[in-house]
C-alpha cells in the first residue's frame, strides 16, 4: 500500500489545480449539506420543541370511541342495537363518567409524568364598550404548569396569584393592549350558556405564538365552569410523557383502557410534521445534486488525468505493478479528494453557521418573537457528510481508476 | 563481421526461449506480425535485435518481456512458460526477473530521480521505502549520476534521463533486461555511454540483455545479432570479435 499512497500523493500535489477543482465540488456539496441541514433541522427542532414545550403531549377528550355493549345486545347475540339520535350540545352533560378517577388511573401508567383536567370554552371578553373573543380554558394552575409549562411566558404577576385569586384572569399581553388593560384591571366574561362573570387581571403572559397572546384566556377550573355553564364537568385531560415520542403508544393505550377519545401531538401536527417530511426530501434532494455534481468532477477530471497518464500507467505495469496496484492509485487519489473537500466543507460550514446564528430573525409559523436563526449542529451532520463525500469520491474514482487499471502496457508502448 | 544462420549452443536453462511464436495484432481484420518465430537467448547474453520498421523486432521484445501475449507458440523466461499465466502473474514475473528500458525514457515527471528508480521496490512488501532510497541512490551512483539524485527529469539532458531509466531497470536486479532502441533519442556520446554500460552489466553481473535497436554499430556491440524481416528471423549473426 505505501507504493500507491506515494504515487497518489505525489500525483495529486503534481496537479494541484485539477484536483483543487474536484475538491472545490466536493467541499461545496459538504458545506450546502452542513448548511441546509443546520437550518432546516434547526427550524424544525425548534418548533418542535416549541409545540413540545407548549401543547400536551397527549390529549383525552370527554367522547367516547364505542357505544358500550348493553344488556338487550348482550342478550340478542351477534345482533346490535344502535341508538341513533341528534345530540345537542347543550346535551353535552359530563361525558367523563368518573372524571376524578380517571385522571387518578392515567396518572399511575407507565411513562405519564402529568395529568391535568381542562375546561375549555368560547367567551366575550368585556371592558367598557370594547369586546373581543377569547378561548377560555379552565385549569389548576400549578397542574398544569407541570403539564404545559406556562411559567416562562409570564410577562407580569404569577401563577400562584392566579391559583390564590378566586376571579383572578390571565391574559395574552397582546390581548390586553387591544383591551387596554393591566395588572389589576377588572374585565367581564359571558358566555352564550354561563353566568357573566366580573374578574381581575392578575398575570400577563407572552408565548411568543401570536394566536396564543391574542386570543386566550386562563382562569381557574371552577371560574371557567361559572362562565360557560358546565356545572362540574372537564372536557379534556392534558398529559406530559417522560418522552414525547411514546405519545402514540400511550394514546392508544388510554383508549383502549378508558375508551375515551385520545389525540398524540403527532396526531394534533400532522399536517406540519408532513410538512417537515416534505421539506427534508427535498433537502435531500438538493444535497445529493450538489454531492453528484462534486463526485461528477472528481470523474471527469480523474478520468482526464487517466487519459494522460496513460504511459505512467504503461511503465507502472511494465516494472510489476499489478491492476490492483493502480485500481488502488487512482481509488486513493478520488478518496483523498473527496475526504480534503469533506474537511475543508465541514470546516465553511461550521463557521457558516456559526455566522448564521449572529443573524437575527422573525420566525414564522406563528411565532412572533424576534431571534437569531435557529441552528442544528450535530456530529452525526459532519459524520454523515463525511460517509456521503466518501462514498460520492469512492464511486466517482472507480470508474477512471478501473480505467487506469486496464490499461495494457504494450499496447501504450506500440502507440508510442 | 561474420554471419551465422545456425543458434550458438545454450548450456543450461536458457534465459528466454521463443517457440514457433505468432503475433497477430488487429479485432476485425487481422494483421501478422511476427510467423513463427523460434530464438532462444542464452543466460548471460546480450542480443541485438535489428531490422527495418514494421519487421515485428518490438513486437517480439514485448512478447519475451511477457510485456504481451502471443497468438500461438510458448515464450519461455527463465524457464517459465508465460503465454498462460494469468495478467497478474506476468505483472510479478516482470517485477521479480525483468527489467525495461524504453526509449522515451518513461520516467514519471512528479517525480525526481530517485524517487522514480525507487519505483520497481516500493510495491514489495519485503523492502522498505528507506531500503528503496538506499539502494536508488547506490544503482545511481554506479552510473554516476548520484549528484542528479534529486533533479526532476525535466531538469535532466536526454543522456541523463536514459541513465536514471536504465537505474531504475536495474535497481531491482533483475535477471533479463530487456531494451528498446534505448540510443534512440540520444546523441552519439550518450548512446556509446548506454552501450558501456549494458556491456557492464553483461561482463560483471551475468545480466541477459535483449535490446532492439536500428544503430548497426550498437547492434554489432552484442554477442548475436537476430536480423528481422517481415515478421521473421532473417538471419543471426555473430560478429566475428564475439565469435572469436
Amino acid at each position: 500500500m505505501k507504493a500507491e499512497l506515494f504515487i497518489a500523493a505525489r500525483q495529486l500535489w503534481h496537479r494541484k489545480m485539477l484536483n483543487g477543482i474536484s475538491v472545490l465540488g466536493v467541499m461545496l456539496g459538504v458545506l450546502m449539506l452542513i448548511a441546509i441541514t443546520g437550518i432546516m433541522r434547526g427550524m424544525q427542532t425548534r418548533f418542535l420543541g416549541t409545540i413540545l414545550e407548549v401543547s400536551p403531549h397527549i390529549v383525552v377528550y370527554d367522547q367516547t370511541l364505542a357505544t358500550p355493549r348493553t344488556v338487550v345486545d348482550t342478550l340478542l347475540g351477534g345482533i346490535s342495537v344502535t341508538h341513533v339520535s341528534r345530540q345537542a350540545s347543550s346535551d353535552r352533560q359530563q361525558q367523563f363518567a368518573r372524571p376524578r378517577e380517571t385522571l387518578a388511573a392515567i396518572r399511575t401508567l407507565d411513562g405519564v409524568t402529568a395529568v391535568a383536567p381542562l375546561v375549555v370554552g368560547s367567551a366575550v371578553m368585556s371592558v367598557g364598550s370594547k369586546e373581543l373573543p377569547v378561548e377560555m380554558r379552565g385549569i389548576e394552575p400549578m397542574v398544569q404548569d407541570i403539564v404545559t409549562p406556562m411559567r416562562a411566558w409570564i410577562v407580569r404577576g404569577s401563577l400562584t396569584d392566579l391559583n390564590a385569586a378566586g376571579d383572578g384572569v390571565m391574559v395574552g399581553q397582546q390581548l390586553a393592549d387591544l383591551l387596554g388593560v393591566t395588572i389589576g384591571d377588572n374585565v367581564t366574561c359571558a358566555s352564550a350558556r354561563g353566568v357573566p362573570v366580573s374578574m381581575r387581571v392578575v398575570v400577563l403572559f407572552s408565548s411568543g405564538i401570536t394566536a396564543l397572546d391574542k386570543g386566550r384566556v386562563y382562569v381557574a377550573s371552577r371560574l371557567a365552569q361559572t362562565i360557560l355553564g358546565r356545572g362540574d364537568a372537564i372536557d379534556r385531560i392534558e398529559i406530559r410523557l417522560a418522552n414525547p415520542d411514546d405519545a402514540p403508544a400511550i394514546t392508544a393505550r388510554i383508549e383502549a383502557l378508558f375508551g375515551y377519545d385520545g389525540e398524540s401531538w403527532q396526531t394534533t401536527n400532522a399536517s406540519m410534521l408532513s410538512v417537515f417530511v416534505q421539506q427534508n426530501l427535498i433537502t435531500g434532494l438538493m444535497i445529493g445534486a450538489v454531492l453528484m455534481v462534486g463526485g461528477f468532477g472528481i470523474l471527469s477530471i480523474q478520468i482526464m488525468i487517466v487519459v494522460e497518464k496513460r504511459r505512467d500507467i504503461a511503465l507502472l505495469k511494465s516494472v510489476g505493478y499489478s491492476s490492483r496496484n493502480v485500481l488502488t492509485i487512482f481509488l486513493v487519489e478520488g478518496i483523498v479528494v473527496a475526504v480534503v473537500g469533506a474537511i475543508l466543507g465541514s470546516i465553511g460550514g461550521h463557521f457558516l453557521l456559526l455566522g448564521m446564528r449572529q443573524i437575527k430573525s422573525v420566525s414564522g409559523m406563528g411565532f412572533n418573537k424576534p431571534s437569531t436563526f435557529a441552528i442544528y449542529e450535530a456530529p452525526i451532520v459532519y459524520v454523515l457528510a463525511f460517509v456521503f463525500s466518501i462514498s460520492v469520491g469512492l464511486l466517482a474514482g472507480f470508474v477512471p481508476a478501473w480505467r487506469a487499471s486496464r490499461v495494457e502496457p504494450v499496447d501504450v508502448l506500440r502507440g508510442s | 563481421m561474420a554471419a551465422s544462420v545456425a543458434p550458438p549452443r545454450v548450456e543450461g536453462t536458457p534465459a528466454l526461449e521463443a517457440r514457433q511464436v505468432v503475433r497477430d495484432l488487429g479485432d476485425e481484420v487481422k494483421t501478422r506480425i511476427l510467423h513463427g518465430i523460434d530464438l532462444t537467448v542464452a543466460a548471460g547474453e546480450f542480443v541485438s535485435l535489428t531490422g527495418p520498421s514494421g519487421s515485428g523486432k518490438s513486437t517480439l521484445l514485448y512478447l519475451l518481456g511477457a510485456l504481451d501475449r502471443p497468438t500461438s507458440g510458448e515464450v519461455f523466461v527463465d524457464g517459465i512458460a508465460t503465454a498462460k499465466l494469468s495478467t497478474a502473474e506476468r505483472d510479478a514475473l516482470r517485477g521479480e526477473r525483468l527489467g525495461f528500458v524504453f526509449q522515451f525514457h518513461f520516467l514519471l515527471p512528479e517525480f525526481t530521480a530517485v524517487e522514480n528508480v525507487m519505483i520497481p521496490l516500493l510495491h514489495r512488501r519485503d523492502v522498505r521505502q528507506a531500503d528503496a532510497h538506499a539502494q536508488a541512490l547506490a544503482v545511481l551512483a554506479t552510473l554516476e549520476m548520484r549528484e542528479f539524485a534529486n533533479r526532476r527529469p525535466n531538469q535532466l539532458s536526454g543522456g541523463q534521463q536514459q541513465r536514471v531509466s536504465i537505474a531504475r531497470a536495474i535497481v531491482h536486479r533483475p535477471k533479463i533486461l530487456f531494451a528498446d532502441e534505448p540510443t534512440g533519442n540520444l546523441d552519439s556520446k550518450a548512446g556509446l555511454a548506454v552501450m558501456e554500460i549494458f556491456e557492464k552489466f553483461v561482463r560483471d553481473d551475468a545480466m541477459t540483455i535483449v535490446m532492439v535497436t536500428h544503430e548497426s554499430s550498437y547492434a554489432a556491440r552484442a554477442q548475436r545479432e537476430v536480423k528481422m524481416l517481415d515478421g521473421k528471423i532473417a538471419e543471426i549473426l555473430v560478429p566475428t570479435h564475439k565469435a572469436a
